[in-house]
């Protein structure tokens, strides 16, 4: 499994090499630069301003320049917030996504998966139908929508909690915008596993189970529970790289410091090294979390062989 | 300066006026919402919660571009001149000054008790380092040429003068004596703009780019910068050493960056925030019912407009129709039911200014109905009828919902009125800057802020070769008009002067005048302290808190 685990994050740096090189060549392709602003600058400023970020030089040195800088884990400078680092966004921002984007997804195992799983055991029945219903609403309805309600009725009408800011995690500002980012994820975990559930009470080995007179609740929680996280795992790998990246929309709505928003307003104002460095983070959790969730499946389904 | 939404209006530098003083009366404020009640003393605890547009994106004063970083910059430092608490420019780091009788040469003496937030006193020689900084090109200040009213800036800053080549100079540690390119009767606002504020020399070369930490800034404001976490808060505290901190009621400052205006409205209604940047003008109305005097909305110094490009057809040498698609809008419905009545409609380039008489052009005052008549005949004397119709692009930033609406009926109000077919193409900031400084658009998204109180700052635009002149309009007498105005000493007339340069633009119908923006903020009624303004500079320097129940 070591020697798997090498190879496979070996195979992952010539897949950020790609997910680098696009990013660059694409984000330089656009038209604007990182310095065009409504206000047109003196020719002679706006060169001392490109020859400090290198801009002035040829695409492939700055390219090198770029990977030279990465490997030594240099994301640059941010060139839309002077005297701030790429790494200090990512080191200020991350923790805070990380941990709503856990706690949400930790709501959505919990709450989903015991939904899911009872929805399976009543098959049929209106807890059933209740269930997976206001699941297509959990799953329909846009974060958008459900935080700003979430805002309306616990900060603003009850001041049960606040309604946005981050004061280093505490679980009172914690509460909403995790609650807001897991909705979704509850009803997609809830769907999952219901689904997994009732294939996984139609197999052979469970059948033979019930045969031998196992009672019902031992059935579920030695026998079933295990396989049915199969395809949870094989959905939770990219999620949890998502949520741990952030939510444009939890993050403007709840006003919190992650990084989520750069996504966006890093491409817009052409800040290349942010959208860069943050791409090759997401890519990088992509493959990391892929590769949690392989390894996962060996531990779960003994058929499974890592090679 | 142009652009596509609030916050990067911001990306030009706004100016005023500069004011002095603490405040020691109560101003006049909005009556308490049902929910809050209001005492009259001074509350327990000096502490106010602001809501931002935006991160700054750099609290550098001379590197710093966009308004949020202004609000912050206001508090942390002063210049030789400051803005009031109703927005006028006054006394700050310089308790005097004179000007010689041609208006070129300016002496400031500078406040004996003025320091550094490290105690260290603050010198002319601060100011000499400092505003040799904005102009010179190594510093990369966007805004370096905000200081062109000083002798040799604009060559200092094109790398054909050394940086010592600057009209200022430090006659002794508290006098300073400024030589200017010509005539600048807004001197005074000019100076208390951001880039003009002094910084500690010192600081920056120990700490380099990572001066502006908390734990390295030097400032010499009423507040020093005690956190800055990006996208999330930045907190100041008061400065004890500031010269008039005796006046400062706030102990403590905490500006919350909140990008969308609706959460910023959440966190008003919480109770989170006292104060915020903005609200959505499409919630003007529902606010007001809940909010009552909380809602305030005052005028801006700044228009919204769309332009028309001079060097391409269908514009080029067509005045009729030009005039047609200026005639046939009817602003007042357009921004009564489409802006909530948040706007004013505009006739003209500049927004109201106190002394400044709008020439607002007689078709303005016309009936509907005859406006229209008169439109439509332009609209056929330049070839076009309802079997050719004008068919065209109207090339806008990409725009919120209410921004978006406005322009559709904007449309509308063509294609009824002329049967003209326009649409509207949104794209991102960054090509619509790079198309307009081509002059490729056709039809396009303007709007202008003013940098500070003076007709010129709107006038400059429209001037031959202006970098921002993307309608590529070029009309020899309002530039000879516009060259008069900046030689002018006497204010009145240059007020005159400049009045008949927009006339001019009338005349040529220029661009498409549409609303004068407005500054919209909602504000608990135990915070006082504060006054609209035009400019929208409110420093929380004057501000303080009332004692208050409920939020």
């Amino acid at each position: 499994m070591l020697r798997y685990t090498l190879r496979r994050l070996l195979g992952a740096i010539p897949t950020l090499l790609v997910i680098v090189t696009l990013a660059f060549v694409l984000l330089h392709a656009a038209p604007g630069g990182p310095f065009d602003g409504a206000k047109r600058m003196l020719p002679e400023i706006q060169k001392s301003i490109e020859a400090k970020y290198h801009l002035d030089e040829p695409l492939w040195r700055q390219y090198l320049r770029y990977l030279a800088d990465l490997a030594r884990g240099d994301l640059g400078p941010s060139f839309q917030y002077r005297s701030t680092t790429v790494n200090e966004i990512i080191a200020e921002g991350l923790p805070v996504d990380a941990t709503i984007g856990l706690t949400a997804i930790a709501l959505a195992l919990l709450i989903g998966g015991a939904v899911g799983v009872n929805a399976a055991l009543r098959r049929g029945t209106r807890w059933d139908y209740g269930t997976m219903a206001l699941a297509v609403v959990g799953i329909s309805t846009p974060v958008f929508v459900v935080a700003p309600l979430l805002i309306l009725i616990f900060a603003i009408k009850l001041h049960w909690l606040p309604a946005g800011d981050w004061v280093h995690g505490a679980p009172s500002h914690l509460l909403l915008p995790a609650f807001a980012l897991a909705l979704p994820y509850i009803a997609y975990v809830a769907r999952i596993m219901r689904g997994s559930t009732i294939d996984v009470l139609n197999s052979a080995f469970i059948r033979t189970a019930r045969a031998k007179g196992l009672p019902p609740r031992l059935i579920v929680w030695r026998h079933a529970l295990r396989p049915t996280l199969t395809p949870l795992i094989s959905f939770l790998g990219p999620a949890i790289a998502g949520v741990v990246t952030g939510s444009i929309v939890v993050e403007t709505v709840f006003g919190l410091p992650g990084i989520g928003r750069y996504f966006i307003t890093a491409a817009l104002n052409r800040d290349y090294t942010l959208v860069i460095g943050i791409t090759v983070l997401y890519g990088a959790l992509i493959i990391l979390f892929n590769l949690l969730a392989d390894l996962c499946y060996a531990w779960i389904d003994p058929r499974v062989r890592l090679q | 300066m142009t652009s596509g939404h609030h916050w990067t209006l911001a990306a030009g530098a706004l100016c005023v006026i500069a004011g002095c003083g603490g405040v020691d009366a109560p101003s006049p404020a909005p009556p308490p919402a049902a929910s809050i009640t209001v005492g009259s003393a001074l509350a327990g605890v000096q502490s106010l919660d602001r809501a931002l547009d935006d991160t700054p994106r750099s609290i550098d004063p001379q590197l710093a571009t966009d308004v949020p970083g202004q609000r912050v910059l206001d508090d942390l430092f002063e210049g030789l001149t400051t803005v009031d608490i109703a927005g006028k420019a006054s006394a700050a780091v310089a308790s005097t000054w004179e000007s010689s009788a041609d208006g070129r040469t300016w002496v400031f003496h500078l406040r004996p008790q003025a320091r550094w937030s490290n105690g260290a006193p603050l010198t002319a020689a601060d100011f000499v380092y400092s505003w040799r900084r904005v102009v010179d090109p190594k510093t990369g200040a966007e805004y370096a040429q905000g200081m062109a009213a000083i002798d040799n800036a604009l060559q200092i800053a094109a790398g054909k003068l050394p940086t010592d080549a600057l009209g200022v100079e430090a006659l002794d540690a508290h006098t300073l004596k400024v030589r200017l390119s010509g005539p600048t009767p807004y001197l005074l606002d000019l100076l208390a703009q951001q880039y003009t504020y002094p910084v500690y020399e010192p600081a920056i070369r120990q700490y380099g780019d990572d001066w502006v930490r908390p734990e390295h800034l030097v400032c010499n404001g009423a507040f020093v910068l005690r956190e800055n976490v990006l996208g999330s808060r930045i907190t100041l505290e008061k400065n004890d050493k500031y010269w008039d901190a005796a006046h400062v009621h706030l102990q403590r400052v905490i500006y919350y960056i909140l990008v969308d205006g609706s959460a910023q409205v959440s966190r008003f209604l919480a109770g989170d925030v006292d104060w915020t940047d903005s609200f959505p003008a499409s919630q003007r109305s529902w606010l007001r019912s809940v909010l009552g005097e909380q809602v305030v909305n005052s005028p801006y110094f700044g228009d919204y407009m769309l332009g028309m490009n001079f060097t391409l057809p269908p514009f080029k040498d067509n005045l009729p129709l030009r005039q047609a698609l200026v005639l046939a809008l009817d602003r007042e419905p357009l921004t009564h039911y489409m802006r909530e009545g948040v706007f004013q409609p505009s006739y003209t380039l500049m927004p109201p200014l106190p002394d400044y008489q709008l020439p607002v052009p007689e078709w303005s005052t016309l009936s509907d109905d005859a406006r229209h008549q008169l439109a439509r005949r332009l609209y056929a004397q330049a070839g076009y009828s309802d079997r050719h119709r004008l068919r065209l692009e109207l090339d806008t930033t990409m725009l919120d919902t209410g921004s978006r609406h406005y322009l559709e009926a904007v449309a509308a109000n063509w294609r009824s009125v002329l049967g003209a077919e326009i649409h509207i193409d949104e794209r991102e900031f960054k090509v619509l800057l790079q198309d307009l400084q081509l002059h490729k658009l056709v039809l396009f998204h303007d709007a202008w802020i003013g940098d500070y109180p003076d007709p010129y700052t709107f006038m400059q635009i429209f001037y031959t070769g202006n970098g921002n002149n993307h309608e590529g309009y070029s009309n020899p007498r309002f530039d000879q008009l516009v060259d008069a105005a900046g030689n002018e000493t006497d204010n009145a007339r240059r007020f005159r002067l400049f009045e008949q340069a927009e006339r001019l633009l009338d005349d040529d119908a220029a661009f498409i005048p549409l609303y004068y923006y407005a500054t919209r903020h909602l504000v608990k009624p135990y915070l006082r302290g504060w006054e609209s303004n035009v400019m929208d500079r409110n420093l929380s320097r004057y501000m303080y808190l009332l004692e208050h129940q409920g939020h």
